[in-house]
């Protein structure tokens, strides 16, 4: 099974080393020119990265500027959100705010049902994760999982949703405080 | 298709809002009188949203490969000069 996205990952994993060559150098020099470490630059750098790539799968993708500067400017806003001390002073540009929905912290019950689907679950989710978050097109989608075609692929998507929402339903007996 | 699954397909039309209005207006009537719709389309909408939050966790489990591998391998020497160096020069 986990051979079946090793294309895609290949190809996501040659956007990220060239993105990372050109861009993190930047985003390293202004962390660091404002005091912050290594590790800070490494945070806000990869929650950019993953910014920009949910908004490249969306189909209303409009990056005005480069990629370079996109990111860099997420990245930018990151650091002084989370790490400039009395950044009430710093004026920040909200129109990055729109972007940015990568820090979310799941809540403790979420966070095993996450786990527990990673596992019993992986060829679903990993189906659905090609179809909604990668958007690849069904007939990609098909060929990648090996159906026959992209209606078997449509039958199994809905089936996939059947099965993890009742997985969802179940868990929730479990953890009580999912469904709060 | 099973009828639960085309079931399945138009709730995802309604949260995804790719019902024409007619449909869309057809469907929320219906949901209106039957509480085992509504039901199922708030678990579905948590589906898409655990969908979400699982490919992002995957999504950043490869970035931060492609981070090791650029902060460990040898032919990559000479990025991560240029990296220590900015972080040394402070």
């Amino acid at each position: 099974m986990d051979a079946v996205n090793l294309e895609e990952q290949a190809a996501r994993q040659q956007l990220f080393t060239a993105l990372y060559q050109k861009v993190f150098p930047a985003v390293a020099k202004y962390v660091a020119k404002c005091g912050g470490s290594f590790e800070e630059a490494k945070d806000v750098f990869q929650d950019a990265l993953v910014s920009y790539y949910e908004k490249s799968r969306s189909a209303d993708m409009t990056v005005n500027s480069s990629v370079g500067a996109y990111i860099y400017g997420i990245s930018r806003y990151l650091w002084i959100r989370r790490y400039k001390e009395g950044n009430q002073t710093t004026r920040l540009d909200d129109s990055y705010a729109a972007h940015i929905a990568v820090e979310t912290t799941l809540p403790v019950a979420e966070d095993k049902l996450l786990n527990f689907l990673e596992t019993a679950g992986k060829r679903c989710m990993e189906l659905l994760r090609a179809f909604y978050y990668d958007q690849l097109p069904m007939t990609r989608v098909a060929q990648l999982f090996g159906f026959s075609g992209v209606r078997s692929a449509t039958v199994q998507k809905y089936k996939c949703i059947e099965k993890v929402r009742e997985t969802v339903k179940q868990k929730a007996l479990t953890y009580e405080d999912f469904l709060e | 298709m099973r009828t639960s699954l085309n079931e399945i397909a138009a709730i995802e039309d309604h949260l995804l809002q790719r019902h024409t209005p007619g449909a869309a207006l057809l469907f929320e009537a219906k949901m209106l009188l039957d509480a085992d719709l509504q039901n199922k389309v708030s678990s579905q909408q948590q589906v898409y949203s655990l969908v979400q939050q699982y490919s992002r966790k995957q999504l950043k489990h490869e970035i931060e490969a492609v981070h090791q591998q650029l902060f460990t391998q040898p032919e990559h020497l000479s990025f991560r000069q240029k990296i220590a160096r900015i972080f040394l020069n402070r």
